[in-house]
């Protein structure tokens, strides 16, 4: 229930972000009158996430907590560090792609993926990672003619 | 048409990738389609249809391999699979599960699509009378369903489905050509794809989540291969197969049920309808059939709201609606007038794939066991790469991977608090469907709301659309009590 009630917080926050975004959107000439404008249908939005919100974390103040919790379901899923440490490497592929282009890119995806999956460094990851990235590359940018992002090398 | 061999090679191809993937403990048919659904783009149109929906059938089949061979299910669907399937396996029959889950998936597909073949037009044919007001009442029963798609929680549901909401208001305002939400980015103009949602909300989250927990595999590869039924263990397990069948075309039916929900009921009836229940749980092969001939019929009936309506009533509906819609096909009866060749493409790959599946589940077993023992390492790095990889493809620009890694993002946290997907991606996919008739059909009313109660499709659409609601608030009080007078007791 504690996570609920964080939640509430968190979805209050979206909505008042969205709610003061949505000031900012301009009028129309095309608008009609006594018919909603752009601007409706994301205050509407931004409301009733508010109440859902408001509503959630009421709920869990005033609900016991739940006792034990699966804990077995908690051991096939990776701590929160841990999994945005993934997504870290994620985001870290976008500059790497455009600036050392894409083989090089996924032939570092490759690695550095392993290596945070606890794979020790040696020559067979390496070989994996460079037979991978190959390919990639084949596929993508060779037989269905994609253009990847290219870098300083030119490929 | 049927034959032709593009076609028949996007339904090999789909459906190969189909059961590997999801023989891929963790990775669900909605997950494995949503990997191919950017390499898909750069395909006609009607191959790419037929390689998704193929790939939504091998998934069904992949996904029970796992379950047999290490108690893992592939899918949630194949859950109801390990009861008996794995305890197939203690007892040395692991080929025969696989063949009768691999004969199952055959009966319980072809079923699947005579129902979707004989239901879909006709029902696509009610949405030509449609009017702005009909399809505002449309969208908001698609939207209402969230009431069963959510749970434990109808109030996530109703939150996930409000951001997905907020997401389709991003980009330029399909009425008055206003940007909304767009921060001066030329790159949110279009607004938000719901491709890019999907795949970050099922394929990264899923990555984010089981990064650095230990796989299970097994150890016993190079012995097993599949044993097709003969003819007498065929007349066997009918009995439980038209089970399947049946549970399977109602639950398809029913959008938010799904192939999970399907194969457990299938399995519980066949079980009453037995004439050896006592078998069940004890290495059952009706105990196999009767849920893997569900999951693999809710395969094909899942689609039939989604062809007839462009509502997806589950995970794997809403991909392939992605793949629809990335190649401009809207579904509905539109669809059946414009771009036949694109329902009958469908038809007949789904039949291809049906019946190629005996021989490809047979085939690539061993690939699939090869598959489930990968060192994760590798796996998770290229799924990331092919993620990476797929993504780009669509349009070509660093910024949709941004759009994928914070959908993904936003999807750790949804698991995390407990709040369910599907509903954000009706809100992502419905959204506009619903703004732009309200505003359409007030334009033509000068603002009256009355409209919507003049139309009576409107009416049927709504009514339906508060009595789903209600039933579910009654459902969820009425657990919430029991709970409560549990606790007191």
């Amino acid at each position: 229930m504690r996570k609920d009630f964080f939640a509430s917080i968190g979805l209050l926050l979206i909505a008042a972000i969205y709610y003061l975004s949505s000031v900012g959107i301009p009028t129309s000439s095309l608008d009609e009158p006594g018919v909603p404008g752009p601007r409706s249908l994301p205050t509407v939005l931004a409301g009733i996430l508010a109440i859902i919100a408001m509503t959630l974390g009421v709920r869990a103040l005033v609900s016991s907590p739940a006792r034990g919790g699966s804990k077995e379901e908690k051991e096939d899923e990776a701590p929160w560090p841990r999994a945005l440490g993934m997504l870290l490497i994620a985001v870290l592929y976008l500059p790497v792609a455009s600036f050392l282009g894409y083989p090089i890119a996924i032939f570092l995806l490759l690695v550095t993926v392993a290596i945070y999956e606890r794979r020790k460094p040696d020559w067979r990851l390496f070989a994996v990672a460079g037979g991978g990235a190959l390919f990639f590359w084949f596929v993508f940018a060779y037989m269905l003619g994609v253009r990847q992002p290219e870098g300083i090398f030119g490929f | 048409m049927l034959f032709t061999t593009p076609l028949a090679f996007a339904a090999l191809g789909g459906l190969t990738w189909g059961v590997l993937g999801s023989s891929m403990p963790g990775m669900s048919a909605s997950i494995t389609m949503a990997l191919l659904l950017p390499f898909t783009y750069t395909l006609e149109p009607t191959l790419a249809i037929v390689m998704l929906a193929s790939c939504y059938i091998g998934a069904e089949y992949g996904g029970s391999v796992p379950a047999i061979l290490i108690r893992t299910p592939g899918t949630n669907a194949a859950a109801a699979t390990i009861l008996d399937g794995y305890e197939m396996n203690r007892q040395g029959r692991a080929g025969e599960a696989l063949g009768i889950s691999l004969w199952s998936g055959v009966v319980g597909g072809l079923w699947g699509l005579l129902m979707l073949i004989l239901m879909t037009e006709p029902l696509s044919r009610l949405a030509l009378q449609f009017r702005p007001t009909s399809y505002f009442g449309l969208g908001i029963l698609g939207l209402s369903l969230i009431a069963s798609l959510t749970g434990k929680s109808l109030l996530k549901g109703m939150a996930a489905a409000t951001v997905g909401l907020m997401v389709s208001t991003i980009g330029t305002d399909p009425m008055s050509g206003v940007s909304r939400f767009t921060f001066g980015s030329p790159d949110l103009l279009e607004g938000i794809a719901p491709i890019f949602v999907m795949v970050g909300l099922f394929a990264v989250t899923e990555l984010m989540t089981r990064s650095g927990v230990k796989p299970i595999t097994f150890a016993g590869a190079g012995s097993i291969r599949v044993r097709l039924p003969k003819l007498p263990m065929m007349r066997k397990i009918a009995r439980a197969q038209g089970v399947g069948c049946a549970v399977g075309s109602l639950e398809g039916l029913m959008p938010g049920a799904g192939g999970t929900l399907a194969s457990f009921i299938a399995y519980n009836e066949a079980k009453r309808w037995s004439k050896e229940p006592e078998k069940f749980g004890h290495g059952s092969e009706e105990g196999v059939a009767a849920p893997e001939t569900a999951n693999n019929t809710v395969a094909s009936t899942a689609l039939i709201p989604l062809l007839s309506f462009g509502i997806p009533g589950s995970n794997s509906a809403a991909v392939l609606l992605g793949g629809l819609l990335i190649h401009g096909l809207v579904p509905g009866p539109r669809l059946f007038e414009e771009n036949p060749e694109v329902v009958i493409g469908l038809y007949a790959g789904s039949f291809v794939a049906d019946i190629a599946q005996i021989l490809v589940g047979a085939l690539i077993l061993p690939v699939c066991i090869w598959l489930v023992n990968r060192p994760k390492p590798y796996l998770s790095g290229f799924i990331l790469a092919l993620i990476m990889s797929g993504v780009y493809t669509v349009h070509m620009s660093l910024f949709d991977l941004g759009i994928v890694m914070t959908a993904g993002l936003l999807g750790y946290f949804m698991r995390y608090f407990g709040f369910p997907f599907l509903p954000a991606v009706l809100g992502v996919v419905l959204g506009n469907l619903v703004e732009s008739n309200y505003r359409r059909s007030l334009a033509l009313s000068g603002g009256e709301l009355s409209i919507f109660l003049e139309d009576p499709i409107s009416i049927i659409f709504l009514v339906l659309a508060v009595l789903i609601v209600s039933a579910s608030l009654f459902n969820e009080w009425r657990v919430a009590t029991k709970a409560r007078k549990e606790r007191t007791a």
